[in-house]
């Protein structure tokens, strides 16, 4: 049993599709336990009976269909017409439109891709120091994690069981901080420099207002539509993807109907990445679960610590270790049907945990090594790995910060959240 | 002889990923005409189809499935992508052969199981949808471990005996 563990580790570290490795190990499980390794079929086909995960590719295929259409320009022209007059404004906004990006593609790197473009070369014309730029726009990449309806917040709240709508809420305060966090910081570097300051005008707001008419309403559709009970998140989702499908396509035209299989098989994609993993980790979990697992780990934690905070930094250390090494999606499903045991075990809230669990595995996207943001930059932007690293350093050093203050101030993801 | 063989895997290849994508956005659209249509009828009609959320859980199903194996063409499923960034690329290649191939097997164990089950299915006549055989309903489950396994046993041969063209050394957005 150890032999084998050790012999699937070593494949996921030798680059080993990670799906593969998890029904590996619910199948030797299973053997071991003499249960029938049909089991497999059923736990698979439990896909089909979780709740709202339509929502999974339909808001996937409208944050694609954003990212290939001209939203993007006119998201950051819009928010340029509102912030530019701020100190340090292009930075702020490039975080503002990010995250707003980030929350409907699901932070896959689409976000540096689409807006990257747009946003390095015009903060470069304004002044900003190339460095600063680069790491701004690698950090900026995973921003918007927490906002409504970001990918791994519904995946979260599939898996664990939290109402989805509660997440939603519970994000925006949290998500905020990390922006005002990170525009400080901008603020501050770039204290020195005036000249990117620009004049505010009415003018310029209303064409730019009049420009995006069509995507300003979405927020208000995926967040209203939800909060006031008209439709479930899964609904949100459907009516956001025929919403921006008919906008960007029938409406304003920027999409031609014979990119629609490329674009739909591209986010399709990634939602099959995703749903696979999470369809065999349903099997492992269950195989876990069924060992007892989840209770060993939680006596083993309390034999090593006894208080909440304690449990809460043991907890940020092994976020922050796992989410260098794995990926957001199939971190949420391994590792969260563990620890939501033993969190409950330490009274912590599981809409707070899902945030920091998310917050935390967010700062995995700038830590090196391996860290898919540095990539993604890198290669996008054509900077070697090392220089991605030291300029996106500060900014990861702002997000740890952050990921602190909202793992110990429950009440900043708990606020918003309605009693229940 | 091997040029013909090259010319009929890329044919192959081509009508695969064209049925991927017909499949893709059938479900796809079907997923967006049933939801949506669930609320007009709901808010507008006050009735419903009772089969409507069965049906929208099996096309997640059938997409997800469908998906895994375009993902797989595209070399897209996740993985710990570490070790490429950082291994010179001979290396890489031999690392990768035994990983896909060991991805093969495993896709091939499910397979085999899912296949057993369907069996049961239609021996106790199980239905979904209220009077659909279930068993075809699953079917897409079994058939996209094969093909997923049938990609990953042709990824691990590129690898091997690929020209460096075909190498695809990690994801590159």
């Amino acid at each position: 049993m150890i032999l084998s563990g050790v012999f699937l580790v070593l494949l996921a570290i030798l680059g080993a599709p990670l799906f593969a490795v998890i029904a590996a190990s619910a199948m030797i499980g299973f053997s071991k336990d003499e249960t029938d390794l049909m089991n497999m079929a059923i736990e698979i086909l439990g896909i089909a009976e979780l709740p709202f995960l339509t929502a999974i590719p339909l808001f996937t295929f409208a944050g694609y269909l954003l990212s290939e259409s001209d939203a993007p320009k006119r998201l950051v022209r819009m928010t340029g017409a509102l912030l530019g007059w701020m100190p340090a404004g292009l930075a702020v906004i490039s975080l503002a439109t990010c995250a707003f990006f980030t929350a409907f593609t699901g932070a896959s790197g689409v976000t540096i891709i689409a807006l990257g473009a747009l946003l390095y070369p015009a903060l470069k014309q304004d002044g900003y120091p190339e460095r600063f730029n680069l790491g701004l726009i690698t950090a900026s990449g995973s921003l918007g994690l927490l906002f409504a309806p970001s990918l791994p917040l519904i995946l979260y709240g599939v898996i664990s069981e939290v109402s989805i709508d509660q997440l939603f809420l519970a994000g925006i305060l949290p998500g905020i901080l990390m922006i005002v966090m990170l525009s400080g910081w901008s603020v501050w570097v770039n204290r020195g420099n005036r000249q990117m300051i620009k004049p505010f005008s009415w003018r310029e707001v209303g064409a730019a207002v009049r420009e995006a008419i069509w995507e300003i309403p979405l927020p208000f559709v995926v967040l209203g539509g939800i909060y006031s009970g008209f439709f479930a998140v899964s609904e949100a989702a459907a009516i956001t993807a025929v919403y921006v499908l008919l906008v960007e396509v029938v409406i304003l035209r920027e999409i031609k109907i014979s990119e629609l299989p490329r674009i739909t098989r591209a986010s399709m994609v990634l939602v099959g990445g995703i749903l696979i993993i999470l369809s065999v980790s349903l099997a492992s979990t269950n195989y876990m679960i069924s060992a007892g697992i989840p209770q060993q780990l939680l006596e083993w934690v309390s034999g090593m610590v006894t208080s909440q905070v304690s449990f809460l930094f043991l907890l940020l250390a092994f976020l922050l270790a796992l989410g260098a090494i794995l990926d957001i999606f199939s971190a949420i499903v391994l590792v969260v049907p563990l620890i939501l045991p033993i969190a409950a075990g330490y009274d912590v809230h599981p809409v707070h945990l899902g945030i920091v669990f998310l917050a935390a595995m967010e700062l995995g996207y700038l830590t090196p090594p391996v860290g898919l943001n540095l990539f993604i930059s890198s290669y996008r932007f054509e900077k070697p790995i090392l220089h991605v690293y030291a300029a996106t350093f500060p900014f990861l050093m702002i997000l740890l910060l952050s990921v602190i203050l909202i793992a110990f101030w429950p009440g900043l993801s708990l606020w918003l959240v309605p009693e229940t | 002889m091997v040029t013909d063989q090259r010319a009929l895997l890329a044919r192959f290849d081509r009508i695969g990923r064209s049925l991927e994508n017909i499949a893709l956005v059938s479900l796809l659209g079907l997923m967006m005409v049933l939801a949506v249509g669930q609320i007009v009828l709901r808010e507008i009609f006050n009735s419903g189809i009772i089969w409507a959320d069965e049906l929208l859980k099996l096309a997640v199903l059938w997409l997800a499935m469908i998906a895994a194996i375009a993902a797989c063409r595209e070399n897209r499923h996740i993985r710990i992508d570490a070790l490429s960034h950082l291994l010179p690329t001979h290396f890489i290649r031999v690392t990768r052969v035994i990983v896909d191939l060991f991805a093969a097997a495993v896709c091939c164990a499910i397979a085999w199981q899912t296949y057993r089950y369907l069996q049961l299915e239609i021996e106790f006549q199980d239905t979904v949808l209220i009077d659909t055989p279930a068993w075809i309903a699953h079917a897409i489950v079994p058939l996209a471990f094969v093909l997923t396994g049938y990609r990953f046993v042709i990824g691990a041969l590129k690898q091997a005996f690929g020209t460096d063209e075909e190498i695809d050394a990690g994801w590159v957005p």
